[in-house]
């Protein structure tokens, strides 16, 4: 049940003779005003001011409360931002003040020179004397009101409560507001501000608390969680738990009962146009269509293939036809003859044929021919090229024996070669061979596979994220000793950087024997060998998991349908991931809360859950009642069997359960304790004022601006009202 | 006379949007009623609104300690902090809280939480301090 503002403008503003006072409820969300007398106040208002500017005009100009959105797009808000004249409960904007006093004056239909009645304007406990004169003024001055008179909201309430019959005249009040909680005890109809207790905690930092939670539980709707709808879901959706405890242990087993408490908020979604099911007409299409793209490709490398044979044959029959002329041409003619065709010798030819023949057949196809062909090739002639090696050393001529080291040399490394494509053959075989056995794994329990390559790759993700993390020593402020002072020189260096500082100052350490000694020995010239940054070994590890790595998201990008490849997927509930890779559902569009429908009304009565180290609302009765001056033991008792609940904060289904068993715990055993709520928590205050202002007495309790500038500061200090008329 | 052409001036309505004009939401440059008109009191081009006292220095400025510390002063009639011991609830999930993280001094129900815990930015995880007022504030 949101507020509703009330800003119609009155026009019986004539009516109403001088004496009649305007009675004013200065609250800390709302602004109410109306005339003494009445039930219920004329104007209602959020106490807000914005001074945007009029992007026609280009006007500032000023809006006071909140209006339509629809109405404010004719306005630029960037710069301005709806200021509140409060300062916890205490005005301190005068000027902002003075905009509120002028749209609620305006709207109660003022006019003639000065607004011509005596005011009752609310204020908070114990108000400093500075605010109190400033307002004054501000009511003397600049609206030639003739007199004044404050009083405190909590107390008008509880006197109109008292009049009802709800409370008795001795009691307490307990006042959760927007931005403060009082309690205040009454004796014999007067308040008791000696005994009051003010903790600084109200609605506004219930939603503020709503607010933030919601949006770091969904950081990426964090724009669509906006102050006025988190106030309306405050409202609608949040309750106090009788146990905050029990209530939890609820949520977390996650039963039935929990589900029926949890509540969803569906934001505007629009599903992606989905293309439906292809009727069978379509996929014979696409089929078809595929395939006639796929044979033209299939064609046009045919085609391809084929010219580049051509070429290679004439170019072949050239070769040919040159080496047969070759053979034709005389000794001597050779030189010239081969000037004009650009090889210099026969064995150029030669060899450029044979590679023009390789190169043909691999553009016929047959690849492992050509490396069958090849090996043969290097076989035969591996047995004829090194014939010196057989022969023993004693037996050759020093020539001879140079040429046997060569042909040595080049035996070695051409059987290397060969054992190194031996292995590569063999490991190209291992892996059809295991990934036969994947396949077959996977056809045997696709499940069970699945969730064992998901577990490999999650496992895999983290060891590569705390490499990375490792390496790097992160940007984040992880370690203890990196909480004070700020960025010290150990977060910048990683692992292996770290390991060259240490050598080097380990080096450098002048073990003070007087004598560097350093170099002296082969060893110590290795020092260098391990710093080098070229030899950091610590390269190969990681790279060895991120393939791994890669090779498993690759296979499971192939055959399961819900990868998501992020490695920071976290399927868990309280904060939900947006995941990148599956078209968005109606699910990611909702918020979800449970919890925080009764973890945020809850600072009330545990004001350190947000930080703020003073008592909650139950204990504060307690330490109220302990502040009395005079205490009789009926006084307490008496106290006790009248708490009356005032204030907009007070509307949480479940607060009086909840304050009475509180109260209950730190009251003696037996106790009388009576808590009820105010007839109407939030108008009341303006409808005990208005009463009070209407009483006969009520001109004997104001001062006038005589009063105000004649009898000082001190006195005005002093000024309170009188409840009971 | 100057006051008098600037009050003239302000009288005549701003042009806006027709809908605007009737929800009557902009406050007028001029009200009767009043002895000192906004614009007057606060001419533009002035720095406004900056020299307002906020409320710690009001509370400064009253000098409570003069006076005498039984009367009732907006000072001590503040409450005390609490007798009972602290509720510690998870700062993520809500539930109950027995552990806390060494590492970033977030409360946690169980290792699922945890392992959230750590995988968040730094960012979000001064944001949690925060709702209790325990960030970290480097100055």
């Amino acid at each position: 049940m949101p507020f509703v503002s009330q800003t119609s403008l009155q026009s019986d503003y004539t009516l109403f003779s001088s004496n009649c006072p305007i009675v004013i409820d200065n609250g800390g969300s709302n602004f109410r005003i109306g005339w003494a007398g009445e039930t219920d106040p004329r104007i209602i208002f959020r106490n807000i001011v914005q001074r945007p500017r009029h992007k026609a005009t280009g006007e500032t100009v000023t809006i006071v409360g909140d209006h339509d959105p629809a109405l404010m797009k004719y306005f630029d808000c960037t710069r301005s931002s709806p200021r509140s004249a409060f300062d916890s409960n205490v005005v301190y904007q005068f000027e902002i003040m003075e905009y509120i006093l002028d749209y609620g004056f305006e709207r109660m239909g003022a006019d003639g020179s000065q607004v011509d009645h005596p005011v009752l304007i609310t204020e908070c406990v114990c108000n400093p004397v500075q605010s109190r004169s400033k307002m004054a003024e501000l009511l003397f001055e600049t609206y030639g009101v003739p007199s004044v008179a404050f009083g405190v909201d909590a107390a008008f309430s509880y006197k109109y409560n008292q009049q009802l019959g709800i409370c008795d005249k001795d009691g307490l009040v307990v006042c959760p507001g927007f931005t403060t909680t009082h309690v205040i005890p009454f004796v014999d109809g007067e308040p008791v501000y000696k005994a009051c207790c003010r903790t600084n905690i109200g609605g506004f930092h219930v939603s503020d608390y709503l607010k933030q939670l919601l949006s770091l539980k969904y950081p990426h709707h964090m724009s669509r969680i906006t102050w006025e709808k988190v106030e309306d879901l405050k409202m609608e959706h949040c309750y106090i738990a009788t146990d905050y405890a029990s209530e939890a242990r609820l949520f977390q087993k996650g039963g039935k009962e929990a589900e029926d408490k949890t509540r969803c908020w569906q934001l505007p979604w629009v599903p992606p146009p989905v293309e439906g099911l292809p009727s069978e007409e379509e996929i014979a299409r696409k089929a078809a269509i595929k395939e006639r793209q796929g044979q033209r490709l299939r064609e046009m490398a045919e085609a391809k293939r084929s010219s580049r044979i051509n070429e290679l044959e004439n170019e072949l029959q050239g070769l040919e036809f040159l080496l047969q002329q070759l053979g034709n041409v005389e000794e001597k003619d050779i030189a010239c003859f081969l000037a004009e065709t650009g090889y210099v010798s026969k064995q150029e030819i030669e060899s450029s044929r044979a590679k023009v023949m390789q190169s043909l057949r691999k553009a016929k196809g047959e690849p492992k021919g050509e490396q069958a062909e090849t090996e043969e090739k290097v076989d035969p002639s591996a047995a004829e090229k090194y014939p010196l090696i057989n022969i023993s050393d004693n037996m050759l001529t020093p020539e001879q024996l140079k040429e046997k080291k060569k042909q040595l040399f080049l035996k070695t490394t051409s059987e290397g070669r060969q054992r190194a494509k031996q292995k590569r053959f063999e490991e190209e075989l291992e892996r059809e061979r295991q990934n036969q056995q994947d396949e077959e794994k996977r056809l045997e329990n696709p499940e069970l596979y699945l969730e064992q390559l998901r577990a490999k790759h999650r496992e895999l993700s983290e060891k590569v994220e705390q490499r990375k993390r490792h390496k790097t020593n992160g940007n984040h402020t992880n370690g203890n000793h990196n909480l004070s002072g700020g960025v010290g020189r150990g977060e910048r260096l990683n692992a292996a950087q770290k390991e060259r500082m240490r050598l080097l100052t380990t080096a450098a350490f002048d073990r003070g024997k007087g004598e560097d000694t350093f170099g002296a020995r082969d060893e110590d010239w290795q020092l260098y060998k391990l710093m080098s940054k070229d030899n950091d070994e610590d390269e190969e590890g990681p790279d060895a998991y991120e393939a791994e790595l890669a090779r498993i998201s690759s296979r499971l990008q192939d055959i399961d349908p819900n990868f998501v490849s992020k490695s920071e997927l976290v399927p868990f509930q309280p904060v939900v991931e947006v995941p990148s890779f599956r078209p968005l559902s109606k699910e990611d569009f909702q918020i979800v809360f449970g919890v925080e429908r009764f973890r945020c009304p809850e600072i009330l009565f545990h004001p350190n859950l947000v930080g703020v180290d003073q008592v909650g609302v139950d204990e504060m009765a307690g330490v109220s009642i302990r502040r009395l001056p005079s205490r009789s033991q009926g006084l307490n008792e008496r106290m006790t069997n009248s708490i009356l609940l005032t204030g907009g904060s007070c509307l949480f289904p479940g607060i009086r359960e909840r304050l009475e068993a509180g109260i209950r715990m730190i009251r003696p055993c037996g106790s009388p304790i009576r808590v009820v709520r105010a007839s109407d928590p939030v108008l009341d205050a303006w409808r005990g004022a208005a009463v009070y202002a209407a009483s006969l007495q009520f001109p004997g309790q104001t001062f006038s601006k005589t009063d105000y500038y004649e009898k000082g500061e001190d006195w005005l200090r002093r000024y309170t009202l009188r409840y009971t008329l | 006379m100057k006051n008098k052409d600037l009050a003239l001036s302000h009288k005549a309505p701003l042009q806006m949007e027709p809908e605007v004009i009737e929800a009557e939401m902009v406050l007028p440059t001029y009200l009767s009623f009043k002895k000192v008109q906004m614009h007057e009191k606060y001419p533009k081009g002035q720095a406004r609104g900056r020299h307002w006292k906020h409320l710690k220095q009001i509370i400064q400025a009253e000098n409570y300690q003069n006076y005498p510390p039984d009367e009732p002063n907006y000072v001590n009639i503040e409450s005390p902090p609490s007798m009972n011991p602290c509720k510690k609830i998870c700062d993520i999930t809500g539930f109950e809280a027995p552990y806390s993280d060494p590492r970033t001094t977030l409360r946690y129900a169980n290792t699922e939480v945890f392992k959230h815990i750590r995988l968040i930015p730094n960012e979000s995880v001064q944001r949690y301090l925060a709702l209790r007022n325990a960030q970290v504030v480097l100055k």
